[in-house]
């Protein structure tokens, strides 16, 4: 994203810290996109438990979302994070769908996962890799 | 009878049958039945940090129940949030019409006619068909957690009170249960964070977990606060401060104040014991 698109994203936000408020990973003592928005460097944005509740009350409406999307494409993923993506385009899930899983889901009289075909994977992910995601 | 397609997300599909397998069962006594969406992938809402391309994933998956004719429950908050806001994204029309090229190639077509649905949202929409289902008022204590993102953001979600949420609350009452207050009822439980930040996320569940200790059991309705509530307790137990509190999803609760024989819940004997004593 450039600077002119995320200024365009933080139109609009005067500070004012509510978000902050609401992050309970501030409240954790840590720190993360709600303390960019409060003009910190010190965040990560990949800090966060996608609970929407800074942007829920946001009096200004800030897409508060889409900015740490931004930011998260532009930093190292955490390790649990690029796992996933090894997943999602391995299996098409975020979590490994393997034999183990449908013999549990047989047991409870669950229909076994059908996975979705690799190709069609590699339609819809066009382009993405992992370790070149962020790119 | 009511058929919907149902989408468990990754987290259900991979680790908690259970919770799928009560859903079914509980959603059969209001004449709605379940069908599997076959093919179907990842919400995309982990995707979303990586790629824009996340919402072909939400599509694609939507283009498949529409293909069935079906509109979707989901049984976890992030998988409700982001096949909710993918589709909202597809009034731009460049955008849908770059998606269904590529589903084009898949024999698949996104028209947008498939509603989504978190399961809580479904079973407010059938609170006296349930109400008269009950017939047993359980003597329970009862700690809900509400899925976040079933519920925000709101403008895309539009369902109940964005920071104030009351439906699960309504539902679990119907069971003759009572619902608790605790001081952390409205915070997020932590699970999604611990993916970038294990002791985080971790202290994020103890607070949660610690300021519901009071109640007999807490309920959730989201894979996240599955793994949180249930998992991750086991994790917080060992390294002390917390107390060992029974969990259930909330089909699970439902089906025990029906009546519904406990395996079909995929609640463990002990469990049951302890929730409602000898009378299973």
């Amino acid at each position: 994203m450039s600077k002119t698109e995320l200024d365009a994203l933080l139109k609009g936000c005067t500070q004012c810290g509510l978000c902050r408020e609401v992050c309970i990973v501030e409240r954790l003592g840590a720190h993360s996109i709600t303390s960019f928005l409060c003009g910190e460097e010190e965040y990560s944005s990949w800090l966060c438990s996608s609970c929407w509740r800074c942007q829920e009350v946001c009096p200004q409406g800030v897409d508060i979302h889409s900015i740490m999307m931004a930011k998260r494409r532009q930093e190292e993923p955490p390790p649990g994070h690029e796992a996933i993506l090894v997943n999602a385009l391995r299996f098409g899930y975020a979590l490994p769908i393997e034999n183990a899983v449908n013999e549990l889901r047989r047991f409870h009289g669950l229909e076994p996962v059908q996975l979705i075909s690799k190709q069609a994977v590699e339609t819809l992910l066009e382009g993405l890799e992992a370790r070149k995601a962020g790119e | 009878m009511q058929t919907l397609a149902v989408f468990p997300g990754c987290l259900v599909l991979q680790r908690m049958p259970q919770y799928e397998k009560a859903t079914i069962r509980v959603l059969r006594e209001l004449g709605i039945c379940l069908e599997n969406i076959p093919g179907a992938a990842c919400c995309g809402a982990p995707l979303e940090s990586f790629t824009d391309r996340w919402r072909y994933l939400a599509i694609y998956d939507l283009a498949l129940a529409e293909q069935m004719g079906r509109d979707v429950v989901t049984l976890c908050g992030n998988c409700a949030n982001t096949l909710s806001r993918a589709k909202a994204d597809m009034v731009d029309p460049g955008l849908r019409a770059q998606v269904n090229q590529a589903l084009e190639r898949l024999g698949l077509r996104f028209s947008g006619v498939a509603e989504i649905k978190h399961l809580i949202r479904l079973l407010s929409e059938h609170l006296d068909e349930l109400r008269e289902k009950v017939t047993r008022q359980l003597p329970l204590r009862v700690a809900v957690t509400h899925p976040c993102q079933a519920i925000r953001p709101s403008e895309v979600m539009g369902f109940d009170d964005p920071l104030q949420p009351e439906a699960m609350r309504r539902i679990v009452e119907l069971t003759g249960a009572e619902v608790v207050d605790y001081e952390a009822e409205q915070d997020c439980c932590g699970s999604t964070l611990y993916l970038a930040d294990e002791k985080l996320g971790l202290e994020a569940g103890r607070r949660k977990l610690s300021s519901a200790g009071g109640a007999d059991v807490l309920v959730d309705a989201c894979g996240n606060c599955q793994l949180l509530l249930e998992r991750f307790q086991g994790l917080l137990r060992q390294s002390g401060g917390i107390e060992k509190t029974a969990v259930l999803t909330l089909p699970q609760l439902l089906g025990l104040a029906m009546g519904i024989d406990t395996d079909d819940l995929g609640i463990g004997p002990a469990t049951a014991r302890e929730l409602i004593g000898s009378s299973v």
